[in-house]
């Protein structure tokens, strides 16, 4: 145990004293978020709107001008033919439709609208839908009747979606995680070419105890970026963390041992620090984008199998599960078995491969 | 059949009764018909010696010689492929970690994160050991209490080389492992180093040392091992590996064309000529009588001698005299 203790807190010493190493991570996530969170601030995204009039009454005619005079917003009018056809060609940001019977059904308590998004542009769709939900629940409010008295019917997007920026500081998070922790191997592979791997071979100290001890230090670190990023994203984009923050540290954790269990495999097959640093990037920058750190991604049939394979994939699902959607262990629980499936593959293969030179 | 050489073939093969020579109690390390192969070729050859208590222990060869390997093994870094080493009563290689904790090591390598502190290094190295010397002690003898502070690497070459002892120290260990440990010193933080061993050996402590510096052999060490290819060589207390050879002196000397050995040979008093790269060693019992006739001499061409050097046998001389080469290349 005080093998471990002071194992640790000289670990932790010498990547605090790193100051490059952890910097970087932290530096591209909170670049990526500044440059999507303002370079494509929502309200800068001016969209066309229709509304589609089917009902032709009093109560639908008011509805339309509760769309009309919004900032950034240019309100057509048209058949719904012709509107969903201006959508696909992405010359709409929504199409809005008041179906027949709209002014009855309104009377009766309870009427539904209709509505279509361009799902293809990504930092818009975010503003879209909340423009047209804002829309209708003050028209509801103008109502001064039930607060669901119109209810929105939404089409071909997912109604959690939010705001691009909640999309991405998860997936920011996630990143930092992996490229934190899969720099271990740079570590373990320098550290083996000084020598300094030999030097501990010749004490008592187990590779178990090593490792361990070196885990905690990482994880100790990426607790705290995890915290700058999410702390960077409420204060300057207003992010909030819907779900609770225990379930939020257990993925986290466990995406730092899935990516430190990477990084071990990789550095016990790689001799110097050149072929690892290009092994790591080989690894690295596809699980980027195929993990959907950045971007939503639709894989076609042939490569879902290889997304779904991707640790990262996972560990940003269980982020945003629980950043995004206020998730809990029911949600959870999948991506977790798949990240403590990889962590232990990996340090399986690393304990397996060991050497201290 | 007979195996070609017994103790090779008691080594570490499953069958056999594999009994552990018996180890007297006065030896503190015994290796015995130790090998070890690397793609096939042999870096350690069947060697076998013993480490009495307290005494320093010294194996000399050139670069390449095996010391290096040697050691490892001992130090539990290498598995030997053959053979048997019982340190401090345990056979090192099966219980390897009993024995790491009452042995210091230091590498030929000055590995040391250069991140840390002094004494952040000590304390980490110390945190390895379940025994430790205070901290104070150790800054204090190894003259880092003025750098405790210090980051290693800014550390000077000396400061870091007495760290890295200090690190094999932390534990107070029975036997002490130094592995070429003045190479690239410059002569002042040698003789100091020279020192830092002495002061172990007046503890008590087994050091085993490996060099390629003649004269550090000669000045710090019991007994001396000289290891060529993978093989003890000669093994006996600096003296009398000296006084073994059949010669006082050795004559070098150099000429502009080549000379016939024969000629060299038949000088007065010379009992054997090695030569190497131009340069002809003539071990003489009578360092006048070799000289006078030396400078009749001439080459081939007629050319006399070139230069001339005359030195009392040393332990090089013990190295040439047994292999034909220098130690240093």
């Amino acid at each position: 145990m005080r093998t471990f203790v002071g194992m640790a807190i000289a670990q932790g010493i010498i990547l605090r004293r790193n100051t490059t190493f952890w910097l970087i991570s932290i530096f591209i996530a909170l670049l990526s978020m500044l440059v999507f969170g303002s370079l494509f601030k929502p309200e800068s995204q001016a969209f066309d709107l229709s509304v589609v009039d089917e009902d032709g009454s009093e109560a639908s005619r008011s509805l339309r001008d509760a769309f009309s005079g919004l900032e950034n917003v240019k309100l057509r009018e048209g058949g719904q033919e012709d509107e969903l056809a201006a959508l696909r060609d992405g010359d709409r940001g929504a199409v809005v439709i008041v179906p027949q019977g709209f002014e009855t059904a309104l009377a009766e308590g309870g009427a539904t609208l209709e509505a279509y998004y361009d799902n293809s542009n990504l930092i818009r769709i975010g503003y879209v839908t909340s423009t047209v939900q804002a829309v209708v629940r003050s028209f509801n409010e103008g109502l001064s009747g039930s607060e669901d008295a119109v209810r929105l019917e939404q089409q071909a997007i997912d109604t959690q979606t939010t705001r691009f920026i909640d999309f991405l500081t998860p997936g920011m998070v996630g990143m930092a995680i992996m490229f934190n922790n899969l720099a271990v191997g740079f570590l373990m592979v320098s550290w083996r070419e000084q020598g300094i791997l030999r030097r501990l071979g010749v004490t008592p100290l187990r590779p178990g105890t090593f490792i361990g001890s070196q885990a905690v230090s990482f994880a100790m670190l990426s607790i705290i970026q995890v915290a700058v990023i999410l702390v960077t994203g409420r204060l300057l984009f207003d992010v909030h963390i819907e779900g609770s923050y225990l379930w939020l540290g257990v993925s986290a954790l466990l995406g730092v041992l899935c990516m430190l269990s990477i990084g071990y495999s990789l550095a016990s097959f790689a001799r110097t620090v050149t072929s690892f640093n290009a092994v790591q990037q080989l690894v690295a920058f596809p699980m980027l984008f195929l993990g959907r750190s950045y971007f939503p991604i639709d894989p076609s049939p042939a490569m879902a199998p290889i997304v779904q394979a991707v640790p990262l994939t996972h560990l940003n699902d269980a982020l945003r599960q629980v950043v995004n959607h206020g998730g809990g262990v029911g949600d959870l629980w999948t991506s977790w078995l798949i990240l403590v499936a990889w962590a232990a593959g990996g340090f399986i293969v690393s304990m397996r491969l060991f050497r201290w030179q | 059949m007979k195996p070609v050489r017994p103790s090779t073939a008691r080594s570490l093969s499953p069958e056999g009764p594999a009994l552990p020579r018996p180890v007297a109690a006065d030896v503190v390390l015994s290796v015995d018909a130790l090998t070890k192969r690397y793609n096939g070729l042999t870096a350690v050859d069947g060697i076998s010696f013993e480490v009495r208590p307290g005494e320093t222990f010294g194996i000399l060869g050139p670069n390449g010689a095996g010391k290096t390997t040697t050691l490892e093994m001992i130090e539990g870094l290498r598995k030997p492929d053959g053979g048997r080493i019982t340190l401090l009563g345990l056979d090192a290689v099966t219980k390897r970690r009993q024995v790491q904790e009452r042995i210091g090591v230091q590498l030929q390598a000055q590995a040391l994160w250069p991140e840390l502190t002094v004494e952040e290094t000590l304390k980490v190295f110390g945190a390895l050991f379940p025994r430790r010397v205070p901290l104070e002690m150790l800054l204090e003898r190894f003259a880092l209490a003025d750098k405790r502070r210090a980051r290693v690497k800014g550390l000077s070459g000396g400061q870091k080389q007495r760290l890295s002892v200090a690190t094999a120290l932390v534990h107070d260990p029975e036997v002490v492992f130094l592995d070429e440990p003045t190479t690239g010193l410059d002569p002042q933080a040698r003789h100091s180093f020279w020192d830092l061993i002495r002061d172990m050996r007046r503890e008590g402590k087994t050091v085993i040392v490996t060099t390629h510096y003649m004269e550090e052999a000669e000045a710090l060490c019991d007994r001396v091992a000289i290891m060529d290819h993978g093989r003890i060589i000669a093994l006996d207390t600096p003296r009398q590996l000296v006084r073994g050879l059949e010669f006082d002196n050795t004559v070098e000397c150099t000429f502009a064309g080549p000379v016939d050995r024969q000629r060299l040979l038949a000088l007065p008093a010379v009992s054997d000529v090695r030569s190497e790269d131009g340069a002809h060693f003539l071990f003489t019992t009578d360092v006048s009588a070799t000289l006078a006739a030396l400078m009749g001499l001439t080459d081939d061409n007629g050319q006399r001698v070139q230069s001339l050097q005359v030195r009392t046998a040393t332990l090089e001389d013990v190295f040439i005299s047994l292999t034909g080469r220098r130690l240093r290349d």
